[in-house]
């Protein structure tokens, strides 16, 4: 048998960081500002530092999934992101699965292809970089479950039952070792989801793709894009799931952005509202409304914040 | 030629391939040490309901042998009893036991059969499966267990339509072992025709990368259960079990015809790879047999019985193996100690 | 139909589809078909097939996808890697092909959408971050938050973001593409085959 592919979140973090370095998304950081500042209102309520640096720039995988860009490119950029993070001695956190699987998938094939690691590391030494390809690589949503425990004792305003179903991501589930589950039967979200005291939902549809990386919501958007998604929020209607949480800023876009449009084709109400998980631990650690970002979303949280007991605009101190 | 029938040999294990080594040893005149784990003879034969390529009921065989190996004087059955540690004493093995109720035995011999079988594979490294997830997933001998069940009469809660996978865990370099079980495709082809004639109003699907038939009857049997007893064999090995409404739903592609397809199902039955039991490495060690990297014992150059000094193998410890190759090999193993014996009779004199 | 005549294997040909050596171990396909039963594409566009793509590649039929419809709809998703029990990485198989299509000018109206973005992100040093009046709403948004107005990025991020596209050739690449002469794709391997379309 292989590498080992699922590993236990002890192996991942045998012990928890002091300080993280928490890779800057650009959809996290523009179209849904409310998860980087959920995520850093969390890691201070938990105790953990945050470092970020203005020197990183964008992971460039979207576009190189969309043909745009050679691999030459992105593996430049990504030798000179890491390597920007390997001066700090720390090692790195991803809040958005784009991010992550690309820094990921970039950093294996250089680690596989030393003459890759060299091409790339030739490119950005003229900028004085260099990458050796020792720090590692995590997901923000792993030390939420590494930290379930703790995060369960800081919870201030259970989630009263709310109906909450989850969409992993494929990029984090693609991931072929050391992950917390191979996208076999993943359940760390869901029980993250039960220590806020929400209800979590399995709906049938629960792994599939949400259509938005690689573009084909530009170039395919009604052949394929559409119909594919009506099958993923019929499924999660008919399991009746009042709010869906995601751990990647690029598919809060896909399903978030585009259900008004299914509305539209196919005359019918989903009303699903999607937020990050950040947003939802955010939201039972008690951290003020407006610190949360939910103004960015098309799909309102209305519903649920008036099943939470939580007015909009209040900023309860509990 | 005379034979020094002081030498003594030890079996350890007692499914079909340790059973017939004694057997085979014992009515050559040495005494032979049958050593079992487990409370009974028989092994996982003792699980069957039935075998292919006959349809035979597996009882039967089990209890002839059982029968003669108790009137064979010279085997001494231990059930119940584990190995604790060997060591080596010049030409001699001294052996230290644990028997039930904790009772130690130490016992010298001369030659070791070591014949302790297979077990299946832990599927639920196949989320995917649901194994371990759904309560209606089950791997193949569970599945037998439900056979003998329906088989009584019993009716309760029988599944409408019935899957099996083929392949799970084998031949796979990813999450299992990349070499085939050999005998999966024979006894799942016995357990969907046994399906289909026990409950006959119950449908049966195999999913199937190939079927591999090579032995006497065997094409025949396969081909029987297709086209008589009506399984549907579908190309394409399935990438999910989703529940649904209850029930199971099967996704795969049917890729003779390239399309992907849906089935739902009650009951999913993973044909999970066949591995060698834990202890048979730890055994092999302190016997000073080799294993290979899954944990089979290896066989010396041109001799296919002999895994080390004084120490042969027989049954599905050295490989997965279906009951009647078991059979031979312990006969095999059996022969290696007679002669063994034998020529250090003839230097006796 | 008239019959194929079935060529020889030809290991020239299958590097030409994969020069990066990502999927080195294409061989070790077994024809499974646990790729397409998980596909997202393949249960709306039948014709779309993981598992076909990769027989005809290593038979030497490659053109056969370089024109057609189907490559182009690949989501990424994984779901075929995650599940291959060989790890093949299909999806590296899949953007080599979309490369080699482009090269031959198919497939070009997918790809012209994001030289516009693209081009625009080499200057931001971000991906998709909109024009003038989308940036208003991204400025409020982050204001409400206490957050800084825009992204925290420094100039020396986008000057040198800017310059890895120029040392690499993405910045020459990117500005030759254009959809001149571009040669139409359709739907394969759809006749005699049951489709959605």
């Amino acid at each position: 048998m292989n590498k080992e592919r699922v590993v236990a979140p002890e192996k991942l973090f045998p012990e928890v960081p002091e300080s993280i370095f928490l890779f800057r998304s650009c959809t996290g950081s523009m179209e849904y500002p409310g998860t980087e500042n959920a995520i850093k209102e969390v890691m201070k309520i938990l105790g953990i530092n945050i470092v970020m640096d203005p020197d990183q720039t964008c992971c460039s995988g979207y576009l190189l999934t969309c043909s745009a860009y050679k691999p030459e490119l992105s593996l430049a950029v990504t030798a000179r992101n890491l390597a920007i993070v390997e001066k700090k001695n720390l090692d790195t956190y991803m809040f958005c699965n784009g991010c992550y699987g690309y820094n990921r998938e970039l950093a294996h094939i250089m680690h596989e292809h030393p003459d890759y690691k060299q091409m790339a590391n030739d490119v950005i030494a003229k900028q004085g970089y260099h990458y050796e390809g020792k720090t590692e690589i995590h997901h923000v949503q792993e030390l939420w479950y590494r930290l379930k425990d703790q995060i369960a004792a800081k919870v201030v305003q259970p989630l009263n039952g709310l109906r909450v179903a989850v969409h992993y991501g494929c990029h984090y589930l693609a991931q072929q070792y050391n992950i917390l589950d191979d996208g076999g039967y993943p359940t760390f979200h869901e029980e993250i989801i039960g220590v806020l005291g929400g209800t979590t939902v399995f709906y049938k549809e629960r792994q599939m793709c949400c259509g938005y990386s690689v573009g084909r919501g530009f170039t395919h958007k009604e052949t394929t894009v559409q119909p594919h998604l009506y099958k993923k929020f019929k499924s999660a209607k008919e399991a009746g799931v009042e709010l869906m949480t995601t751990c990647c800023p690029g598919c809060n876009v896909g399903l978030d952005r585009e259900q008004p449009n299914l509305t539209e084709r196919y005359e019918e109400e989903f009303n699903i509202p999607v937020i990050d998980i950040s947003q939802l631990i955010g939201l039972a650690f008690g951290v003020p409304l407006a610190k949360l970002g939910f103004e960015a979303n098309t799909v309102k949280l209305d519903r649920v914040l008036e099943k939470l007991g939580i007015g909009k605009g209040d900023s309860h101190d509990h | 030629m005379t034979t020094d029938l002081n030498k003594r040999a030890l079996v350890v294990g007692a499914g079909l391939a340790g059973m017939e080594g004694a057997l085979k040893i014992g009515s050559a005149g040495y005494e032979v040490y049958l050593v079992e784990k487990e409370d009974t003879m028989g092994g996982v034969t003792n699980k069957l309901y039935c075998s292919f390529p006959r349809w035979e009921n597996p009882r039967q065989l089990l209890d002839d042998r059982i029968t003669q190996i108790n009137n064979t004087e010279e085997i001494r059955v231990m059930t119940g009893t584990v190995i604790k540690s060997a060591r080596r004493d010049g030409d001699r093995f001294v052996v230290d036991l644990q028997k039930a109720g904790n009772q130690t035995e130490q016992v010298a011999v001369d030659a070791v059969v070591l014949a302790t079988g297979f077990e299946l594979m832990d599927a639920s490294v196949y989320g995917e499966y649901g194994y371990g997830i759904y309560p209606n997933v089950l791997n193949s001998l569970e599945f037998e267990a439900r056979l003998k069940e329906w088989s009584s009469g019993s009716r309760v809660d029988t599944p409408k339509s019935v899957a099996f996978f083929k392949c799970v865990g084998s031949r796979d370099r990813s999450k299992g072992y990349p070499y085939c079980s050999k005998i999966c495709c024979m006894y799942t082809a016995k357990q969907a025709g046994l399906t289909r004639e026990l409950l006959p109003e119950t449908k049966a699907y195999v999913f199937y990368m190939d079927y591999r038939a090579a032995g006497k009857e065997y094409e025949e049997f396969v081909r029987s259960v297709i086209e008589t007893k009506h399984v549907r064999y579908v190309r394409g090995r399935p990438a999910k079990v989703l529940p649904e409404n209850g029930r199971l739903l099967v996704r795969a592609e049917d890729t003779l015809m390239g399309v992907p397809i849906e089935v739902e199902v009650d009951m999913v039955v993973l044909a999970s790879a066949a591995v060698p039991r834990k202890e048979t490495k730890a055994l092999a060690e302190m016997f000073g047999a080799k294993t290979d990297q899954y944990g089979f014992l290896e066989n010396e150059s041109f001799n296919p019985c002999q895994t080390g000094d004084r120490v042969f193998f027989a049954g599905a410890c050295g490989f997965a193996i279906e009951t009647a190759g078991a059979q031979t090999q312990g006969a095999a193993a059996a022969a290696e100690v007679v002669a063994l014996f034998n020529r250090a009779g003839q230097e006796a004199c | 139909m008239p019959r194929e005549k079935y060529r020889d294997h030809d290991e020239k040909s299958r590097a030409k589809v994969d020069p990066y050596k990502l999927v080195e171990n294409l061989e070790t396909c077994l024809a499974c078909g646990k790729c397409v039963g998980n596909c997202p594409v393949a249960s709306l566009t039948p014709s779309y097939n993981p598992r076909q793509v990769i027989s005809d590649v290593l038979n030497g039929y490659t053109e056969r996808w370089l024109n057609s419809e189907e490559i182009w709809r690949c989501f990424w998703c994984a779901n075929c890697a995650t599940n291959c029990p060989n790890d093949i990485m299909f999806p590296l198989l899949m953007i080599q092909l979309r490369y080699l299509a482009t090269e031959n000018k198919y497939g070009l109206k997918y790809i012209m959408p994001f030289k516009r973005f693209a081009l625009r992100a080499r200057e931001d040093g971000l991906t998709f971050a909109p024009s003038e009046k989308g940036r208003e709403k991204i400025k409020r948004l982050r204001r409400n938050l206490g957050a800084t107005s825009w992204p925290d990025i420094s100039e020396r991020a986008k000057t040198e973001y800017k310059e890895l596209f120029d040392l690499t050739g993405a910045t020459a690449y990117l500005e030759s593409l254009s959809d001149e002469d571009e040669r139409p794709v359709e739907l394969r391997y759809t006749e005699g085959r049951i489709t959605n379309e």
